[in-house]
């Protein structure tokens, strides 16, 4: 309290701050409003508590939340999708020299360079054997979550303790964000199984700040890292409570009673009562995430035929129909409160984005589509054509109240232009399995219409080459692509290998434009909305900065707390 | 002694359909993976062989069968900790939370059932009766959020959840603080029902010939109540009482959620989630372990109360 009363005063002296942090003002109302000062605990409400913070295990998004203010990687994404240094000085590309791609243009050499001086919250030096260690690790620990890019990684050379020189053996594009999470050599090198070691709980990093305590399922705590590379000017905070909420309509109690000071993902239901409440401001920031209906194009039975054709679904007319039947602008204002926007593909957001919109809503259109079709009205107003009823299932995930609301109205919406449709919802655990064995119909082929959401990483490769790939159909043989819909394009599957051959940028992104274009142009996924992520902090909690591809706790160091 | 060991078999029955169940159930531990577009079947594959779960199912149960009575009750596939570390943690707040529900509950149930049967039909029975019906027949879930919202929301006299406000250092007024809804929550419901029981075996028994003969006798009201009516009108409440101890560990799923308690039920609704099968197994043993014993003690309580009652 009282260095914050200090710093606030040298401010409105305009003298620099002892730190030389805070920026100088000129008087004491606008140093109030606009100035940070220092120290004071942020409490943050998560209604999910993480089961562990070690990067290389977790698959839980509140374990970013936390270890966005502890662990950090050589490169971040800013808002807008560009990469930028975090540990390194530079982010490696091919125009500054720090990428090169080798001469049969099969391989890729990365140097990364760290900043001098930066040192781990025990006082430990960084250095570039760090960064060899955490790809061991990945590549050496059985339980680690996943590989992706560490298994692409030929060698690690460290020509000086501040240099690496990471060797793929292919052209792995997202290797800017590959090191996302450093892993300290000299605490963990010694231990023979890490999921069996404290760091499970509280790992060690080189962030603004370092895990105090862990009490499971009660809160955790973060305490200022002194030797933070921008100590002592930041953080401006001295601690961050993470503090566990059973639910997040608990969350939002809390918030409004004041016991909390910021809640992540709010519902947009749940935004007309922040709005409401005074002191309480909202954060909605679109996120990459996008809601589809996916059309099965193939046959609706067990390990189907990619080659099959399904027997209502595999008109292109009536997937263009049930398109131009769905009402996405007023399905947004009613039940999302106008907190999304409709969706137009599969990468909403970053350098990739295509944003070309589907067409609107015109039921009349849908009706004289089917018509001209040939799909007749029966007596009891549901089409049929040559014998087969348009008759179709429509699953979700269970007990998601918002997408039972928009399965009915769809299910209205298709009935008047004659299609009939029937709710068919299982629980997310089998729906979104992923896995054969799991019983996921998508992979087993065992659905007409699948409302889900996705979520791609900030390179859309990982996105676009396993769903819409030809030979990425999930087959009994090989159950690992993710074609739900069975789309098969040979001029959108060459586009994609040609966006995975190359690390130019202008040419991937008219690649994968191409890709999306012709996923358009055959209508089997109607792109609902892309959902923003809502958070919601008290007003006097400030130096937020909103980042579409990170949790908002990404700039905790630039927090403050108004007194 | 020998009701002990027929016991045994029946908790291994226990602990094999636990298992199979357990496995039986859709999703399994590596369903929450599934939603990472990164993780491959080559991660799925390495995952399960280091959870063991590669291993047929026969053999996967003997070895956690082997080990958990060696004492080793293996590691949670989330959160790779000890499950007996799980356990102790949560633990401690399941036994304040429910230690003060039963003794409270106990201090309550007894006075008022004896009380209302005594007084039958009085203005002060019907009130009861109608408090515990409506306690009885309310799901706790909402008794729990109606106490949240009047309490924490409205009057702001008490905090929203949690066992402690976090970060401030211990101390007593506060955490009773956050002990009072809850367990005024689970205490309400239970009430109810033992309130109910103690009543109608005390009516049976006052209208007993040997609780005539005794105030015949000239014997004090008090006397004849107490010592006479009671001790025999509660044999069934033993049977429920016996039945509560095992809850004291396994704690109250719906209320500790509400409320965000850290303990046993929160632990087993998450590992459920997550089907973090040695976590769910190792709650299940101790779980089942404890309402064989505890049903066993009612048993020996019975030949306490009622030195009729003899097992052979």
């Amino acid at each position: 309290m009282a260095i914050a009363v200090l710093s606030l005063v040298l401010a409105a002296c305009g003298q620099p701050a002892p730190g030389g942090g805070t920026s100088a003002a000129p008087s004491a109302t606008v140093a109030a409003t606009a100035s940070p000062t220092r120290g004071g605990t942020a409490i943050v409400a998560i209604w999910q508590f993480p089961s562990t913070l070690a990067a290389h295990y977790a698959n839980q998004t509140v374990t970013d939340i936390v270890n966005y203010g502890v662990i950090e990687g050589l490169a971040e994404t800013n808002t807008n999708g560009e990469y930028i240094p975090t540990l390194a000085t530079k982010v490696p590309t091919v125009a500054n020299g720090g990428a090169k791609m080798t001469a049969d243009g099969k391989k890729l050499d990365v140097t990364w360079e760290l900043k001098p001086g930066i040192k781990w919250s025990d006082g430990d030096p960084l250095t570039s054997a760090d960064i060899k260690y955490t790809w061991e690790i990945w590549m050496k620990d059985p339980k680690v979550n996943n590989r992706t890019g560490f298994s692409e990684i030929e060698s690690v050379d460290l020509p000086n303790d501040l240099t690496a020189v990471v060797h793929y053996k292919s052209i792995y594009a997202p290797y800017p964000l590959n090191f996302f999470s450093l892993m300290p050599k000299h605490l963990l090198e010694k231990e023979a199984d890490i999921s069996k070691t404290d760091y499970v709980r509280r790992p060690l990093g080189t962030g603004p700040f370092k895990i105090t305590e862990f009490k499971t399922d009660e809160s955790i705590t973060l305490e200022k890292n002194t030797n933070y590379r921008d100590a002592p000017d930041k953080p401006y905070l001295d601690k961050i409570i993470f503090k566990s909420v059973p639910s997040s309509q608990v969350g939002l109690a809390q918030l409004q009673a004041g016991e909390v000071h910021a809640m992540w993902n709010l519902t947009e239901a749940q935004t007309p009562d922040v709005e409401k409440t005074a002191g309480l401001a909202l954060q909605v920031v679109p996120g990459p995430t996008v809601e589809r209906i996916e059309l099965n194009t193939a046959e609706n039975k067990e390990y189907t035929d990619p080659n099959s054709v399904h027997p209502v679904l595999g008109d292109i007319e009536m997937r263009k129909a049930l398109l131009y039947a769905t009402p996405k602008q007023s399905i947004i204002d009613k039940l999302l409160f106008g907190k999304a926007k409709p969706g137009s593909s599969p990468v909403s957001q970053g350098w990739a984005a295509y944003k070309e919109p589907q067409e609107g809503y015109d039921p009349v259109k849908a009706n004289a589509t089917l018509d001209k079709a040939g799909w007749v009205k029966g007596s009891d107003g549901i089409r049929s054509k040559g014998g087969v009823r348009a008759s179709l299932t429509y699953a979700t995930t269970t007990g998601d109240q918002l997408r039972e609301r928009v399965q009915q109205v769809l299910v209205d919406e298709w009935k008047a232009i004659g299609v009939e449709v029937k709710i068919q919802n299982q629980p997310s655990s089998v729906i979104l399995s992923g896995s054969c064995t799991g019983k996921d119909p998508r992979k087993l082929g065992t659905f007409d219409l699948l409302m889900y959401a996705s979520t791609p990483s900030i390179d859309p490769h990982s996105t676009i080459l396993p769903r819409y790939h030809s030979k990425q159909i999930p087959t009994q043989a090989d159950c690992s692509g993710q074609n739900y819909t069975r789309f098969k394009n040979p001029d959108a599957d060459k586009a994609i290998e040609e966006a995975g051959s190359t690390l130019d940028i202008e040419k991937r992104k008219a690649a994968y434009a191409k890709v999306m274009k012709a996923l358009n142009d055959a209508y089997v996924v109607i792109w609902m909305y892309d959902r923003a992520n809502i958070d919601a902090r008290v007003t006097g909690l400030q130096g937020w900065e909103a980042n579409v591809w990170r949790r908002f706790t990404w700039d905790v160091q630039d927090w403050w707390l108004k007194k | 002694m020998r009701r002990l060991l027929q016991a045994l078999p029946l908790l291994f029955a226990i602990s094999v359909a636990s298992f199979a169940i357990l496995k039986a159930t859709p999703g399994g531990p590596l369903a929450a993976y599934e939603g990472n577009p990164s993780f491959t079947e080559d991660d799925r594959a390495r995952l399960e062989h280091a959870f063991g779960l590669d291993r047929p199912l026969p053999i996967q149960y003997l070895s956690w069968l082997g080990s958990f009575l060696t004492g080793d009750w293996g590691y949670g596939f989330a959160s790779h900790q000890p499950v007996l570390t799980l356990i102790g943690e949560r633990l401690p707040n399941t036994l304040l939370l429910m230690g003060s529900v039963f003794v409270i509950v106990l201090l309550f149930a007894i006075p008022i059932g004896v009380t209302t049967a005594v007084k039958q039909y009085s203005v002060y029975d019907h009130a009861v009766t109608g408090a515990t019906f409506t306690f009885l027949s309310t799901p706790t879930f909402w008794l729990g959020l109606l106490l949240i919202i009047l309490f924490g929301l409205q009057l702001r006299w008490l905090p929203l959840g949690g066992v402690s406000t976090p970060g401030a250092p211990f101390d007593v007024v506060d955490r009773l603080r956050h002990l009072i809804l809850p367990v005024a929550t689970i205490s309400l419901v239970q009430l109810g029902s033992h309130v109910r029981y103690l009543r109608a075996s005390m009516l049976e028994t006052i209208g007993q010939e040997y609780v005539r003969t005794a105030r015949a006798k000239g014997l004090a009201e008090r006397v004849v109540v107490l010592r006479h009516a009671l001790k025999n009108a509660a044999i069934p409440l033993v049977t429920v009482v016996a039945l509560d101890v095992p809850e004291l560990f396994v704690g109250a799923l719906v209320t500790e959620q509400i409320f965000g308690w850290p303990g046993m039920g929160r632990l087993f609704l998450d590992a459920a989630f997550r089907s973090d099968y040695p976590v769910l197994q190792g709650i299940l043993a101790v779980s089942s372990t404890l309402i064989v014993l505890a049903n066993l003690l009612a048993d020996v309580a019975y030949g306490y109360l009622d030195p009729r009652i003899r097992y052979s």
